[in-house]
C-alpha cells in the first residue's frame, strides 16, 4: 500500500457529511469536499444556493495533484508539507487544508464568504474530521467478500465495455 | 491499494500510463476518451504545454459498471515522459493500482524505453514497491512506423525475463489501446479479489 487508504462509510460517512454541511452554513461557502491524497472524493456537499459545481472528479484530481506538488516543494524547503493552500481569483477562491495524513479538506467560495471566517471554521471542522478519520483508520475493516465470482463478473463487464 | 468506498459502494482504482517521452501515453487516453460512451466517462483533464506535451498529467475517470453491487471506477492517468519531469512523474505514481507501460517502436527510442523502465523501477522503490507488486502490462506502440524495431528486440530491453503480458499497438488508430487497458484492468481487479 503506497498511501494510507481510507474508506468512509456508514456512520462515519454520515458524520463527516454533517460536518461539511455545517461548514457550508457557517462560512457561506459554495462547496466543500473531503478528498484523499490520491485524488478520490471521500465526501462532498454543495450549498443549495450555489450553481452546479464543475466535475468533482476533475477538482479532486487537480487538488490532490497540486497538494502533492506543493508538498514536494515544501520538502525542498525543509518542511514536511504545507498545511494550507489558498488560491484567490477575482470572483472565486479555493481553500485547501490537510486533514492528518489521510485527506484534504477543500472549500470553494465566492465573494460572499470572507476568507478569515473560512479559515477559522475549517480549522475547527478539521479537528473533528481528523478525529473521525483516525477512528476509521483504526477500526476493523468490514469483510469484503470479493471472491472468484467477483473476478469473473468483473471480466465480463470489461468484455462488454471494451469488446 | 484501491480505495473502496462502502457508503457509495464504489471501488476506485488508479491506472497509470508510464513510458518515455512521446511514446503515445496521452494518445491512448485521448482515444479511450473518444470511444467510450459519454455516460461512462467523466471529463478528461490535461495539463500540457502549448505544444501538447504533457506537463504534469492527463486524467480520465471511467465507469465500468457494477460488479457484485460495487460500482467500479477507474481513474486513468498519464505521466509526463520527458526525463527532466521526474519529480512530477513520481507524484502521479502515488497510490497506483496498475500500470500500462507504453514503449516506443522507433529505433532511436530503444534506449529511452530502457531508461524509462529503469526510472519506473526506481520511482516505485521510493514507495517501497517493486514491479512484482503492481500489475503491469506492456504496450509496444507505433507498430506502423516503417522502421519499427522487432517486438522481441524491444521486449529484450524492457522485460528481458518476459514477465509481463504485452500488446502491439498503433495508438492514434486505436489498435491495441483497449486490449492493453482491458488486460491491465483485469489484472487489477483480479488482485482485488485475491486474499491479502
Amino acid at each position: 500500500m503506497i498511501e494510507p487508504s481510507l474508506a468512509l462509510y456508514g456512520e462515519a460517512f454520515e458524520r463527516v457529511g454533517h460536518l461539511l454541511d455545517e461548514l457550508l452554513q457557517t462560512t457561506h461557502a459554495r462547496y466543500t469536499l473531503l478528498v484523499d491524497r490520491k485524488g478520490f472524493v471521500l465526501a462532498h456537499k454543495e450549498a443549495l444556493w450555489a450553481p452546479r459545481p464543475p466535475s468533482l472528479d476533475s477538482i479532486a484530481t487537480l487538488i490532490a495533484g497540486n497538494a502533492a506538488a506543493t508538498s514536494a516543494l515544501a520538502k525542498l524547503l525543509g518542511e514536511s508539507q504545507f498545511n494550507e493552500l489558498v488560491h484567490q481569483g477575482e470572483n472565486v477562491g479555493l481553500y485547501v487544508e490537510g486533514v492528518s495524513t489521510y485527506a484534504l479538506m477543500v472549500v470553494i467560495f465566492d465573494g460572499s464568504a470572507p476568507l478569515g471566517r473560512i479559515k477559522l471554521f475549517v480549522k475547527k471542522t478539521i479537528g473533528e474530521v481528523a478525529h473521525i478519520l483516525e477512528q476509521e483508520a483504526n477500526a476493523p475493516k468490514p469483510d469484503l467478500k470479493l471472491d472468484g465470482d467477483f473476478s469473473s463478473s468483473a471480466s465480463a463487464l470489461l468484455d462488454d465495455l471494451f469488446g | 491499494m484501491s480505495t473502496i468506498n462502502f457508503a457509495a459502494r464504489e471501488i476506485n482504482c488508479k491506472i497509470v500510463y508510464y513510458g518515455p517521452g512521446m511514446s503515445g501515453k496521452t494518445t491512448n487516453l485521448k482515444f479511450i476518451f473518444g470511444k467510450v460512451p459519454e455516460n461512462l466517462r467523466g471529463d478528461m483533464v490535461s495539463l500540457a504545454t502549448e505544444d501538447e506535451r504533457t506537463l504534469f498529467f492527463d486524467f480520465l475517470p471511467l465507469d465500468l459498471g457494477t460488479v457484485q453491487g460495487f460500482k467500479t471506477r477507474f481513474h486513468l492517468y498519464t505521466v509526463p515522459g520527458q526525463v527532466f519531469y521526474n519529480a512530477s512523474r513520481k507524484l502521479i505514481l502515488r497510490g497506483v493500482d496498475g500500470i500500462v507501460f507504453v514503449a516506443d517502436s522507433a529505433p532511436n527510442r530503444l534506449r529511452a524505453n530502457a531508461e524509462s523502465m529503469r526510472n519506473l523501477r526506481e520511482n516505485l522503490k521510493e514507495y517501497n514497491l517493486s514491479l512484482d507488486d503492481v500489475p503491469l502490462v506492456i504496450q509496444i506502440n507505433k507498430r506502423d512506423l516503417p522502421d519499427a524495431l522487432p517486438v522481441e528486440m524491444i521486449l529484450q530491453v524492457i522485460d528481458p525475463q518476459g514477465r509481463f503480458p504485452y500488446f502491439e499497438s498503433v495508438a492514434d488508430k486505436g489498435t491495441g489501446v483497449f486490449e492493453s487497458l482491458k488486460a491491465a484492468s483485469k489484472r487489477v481487479l483480479e488482485k482485488l479479489s485475491q486474499p491479502k
